[in-house]
């Protein structure tokens, strides 16, 4: 078990140094950054929205059940529901959903093309393959998901406005004060630079999974699967540490 | 040319090449035959690097690829077009794309040239009127002819195939064949053409290598294959009753 990490640990670090080098073609490169920003930053957007929106309405809801101490002022209702989606669900939360979403959808492109040998015929002509289909993936998925951070803490905030003043589980006037009050600016980029971290993560492991990919449809399935976990693990594991680096 | 000596090969425990030595010529097309399993594909990956030998020698003209470094094999590489037995389109890229992606890469071509050297290098292998379709919307024999293509659009000095006419109905199989032929000599290519095709062998072998249980067993070209009275590559080459009768014809 132990060496089976150490090996796949090796692997990974081995293809990041073929990854993390110049692209052969600047132009291509940046044409290439373009095209998977849409691919996998623009096609998350209606994901993300939904999600964030019933979230963020969830969120508010249970901390207005949960919040029964008279001694507190209703407003902290708002506060806290804007410091969850601003902390964890806007980075955490929308990182492992893009890790089923955007993760698969790497590493069964990367693995089919594997497979039928369309990495082998740009190896021959001399492509650096990792580079030419890892990089531009990770650069768009850093640059654009934090936006989708940004977007998700709007959104779910909107969603708990919604639920608030359909619902009146509090005073509407109390949640806008909460969502304004004690704000600290610090978390917006604590939770853009986790995402960034993520955006890493999301891109790498999958691709890394989906370029060692070996034998037929199943295994890129399974590679797609296997990915996914990883990718969800390491994001918990660097959700912790950067919490533990930029928080504390 | 290309030159292999000594060439061995082994994935952990199992040796799939053993001792392979041969030299492949320039302006010939060069067949490594043998059957399914042989260890025919090993060496034609372990030629162009996508698999590293054990011990041996590969050279391409004077340069000895084996041990070359990442940065080197990426320059010799651009000398090489390869087909793959699935063709290896990009599923991404349309036909005109795929056949412009070496161009675009390797090449300061402006965009007009390339859509030039593109359809020139497509109607060489008469693919007309399929620029903008994408590989899964054309048959597998002009997806063979595209690959094709796209192998010669840098002008390779080598071209290196792998089983180009399998899953091929016989007379689109031999019309791949006829044009590898044509390609090989009208540009000096050295061509390497792995196979276990009959009617390659009989119609494009100038040289032909056969691989038996990953060892050289035999070693001649079309001509001379009916005499040979090696046994394996006899039940080989002449399984089949047509091809029996046709080497008992020859030999009377």
């Amino acid at each position: 078990m132990i060496k089976r990490s150490l090996l796949l640990a090796g692997q990974y670090f081995l293809l990041m140094r073929k990854v993390f080098v110049l692209p052969d073609k600047p132009r291509i490169f940046f044409k290439q950054i373009w095209i998977e920003m849409e691919k996998l930053g623009l096609s998350s957007i209606s994901i993300v929205f939904i999600i964030s929106f019933f979230m963020g309405a969830v969120i508010t809801i249970q901390t207005a059940l949960n919040f029964v101490n008279p001694l507190f002022p209703k407003y902290y209702i708002g506060l806290i529901a804007r410091d969850s989606i601003l902390l964890e669900f806007s980075s955490t939360m929308i990182a492992l959903i893009l890790a089923g979403k955007v993760g698969s959808n790497i590493a069964s492109e990367i693995g089919s093309m594997r497979i039928t040998e369309q990495i082998d015929a740009m190896e021959i002509m001399g492509v650096n393959s990792a580079n030419y289909l890892i990089l531009p993936k990770v650069v768009a998925a850093v640059l654009f998901n934090p936006f989708l951070s940004i977007l998700s803490m709007f959104v779910g905030i909107l969603g708990g406005a919604f639920i608030v003043s359909f619902t009146q589980i509090i005073m509407f006037a109390d949640f806008v004060k909460g969502v304004q009050i004690f704000f600290i600016p610090f978390y917006i980029t604590y939770s853009v630079v986790k995402m960034a971290v993520f955006s890493v993560i999301i891109t790498t492991i999958p691709a890394f999974y989906g370029y060692n990919a070996r034998g037929g449809s199943l295994d890129v399935g399974r590679s797609g699967t296997v990915s996914i976990v990883a990718s969800c693990v390491f994001i918990l594991l660097f959700n912790l540490i950067l919490t533990q680096l930029m928080l504390i | 040319m290309i030159e292999i000596k000594n060439v061995y090969k082994s994935f952990g425990q199992k040796e799939v090449l053993h001792d392979i030595s041969a030299v492949f010529d320039v302006g010939k097309t060069n067949l490594i035959i043998g059957q399914s399993g042989s260890g025919k594909t090993v060496l034609l990956k372990s030629i162009v690097g996508l698999h590293d030998i054990t011990s041996g020698e590969i050279r391409y003209g004077n340069t000895r690829f084996d041990t070359l470094n990442f940065h080197d094999r990426k320059k010799l590489r651009r000398k090489i077009g390869m087909l793959f037995q699935g063709s290896a389109l990009f599923d991404f890229a349309t036909v005109i794309q795929n056949v412009m992606f070496p161009l675009e890469m390797f090449t300061d071509m402006t965009k007009e040239e390339r859509i030039e050297r593109a359809n020139f290098c497509l109607k060489r292998v008469n693919i007309l009127n399929a620029n903008d379709l994408y590989p899964s919307e054309i048959s597998g024999g002009m997806q063979k002819r595209v690959a094709i293509a796209r192998a010669i659009a840098l002008n390779p000095e080598y071209l290196l195939c792998d089983e180009p006419n399998s899953g091929l109905d016989p007379r689109t199989a031999i019309l791949i064949d006829d044009l590898i032929k044509e390609i090989t000599e009208e540009y000096q290519i050295t061509t390497i053409v792995n196979t276990h095709d009959m009617n390659s062998v009989m119609g494009i072998g100038d040289k032909i290598v056969f691989i038996y249980e990953g060892r050289k067993w035999w070693e001649g070209s079309k001509d001379v294959i009916f005499q040979s009275d090696n046994k394996e590559l006899n039940d080989f080459v002449f399984a089949s009753k047509m091809a029996q009768s046709l080497k008992n014809i020859t030999s009377q």
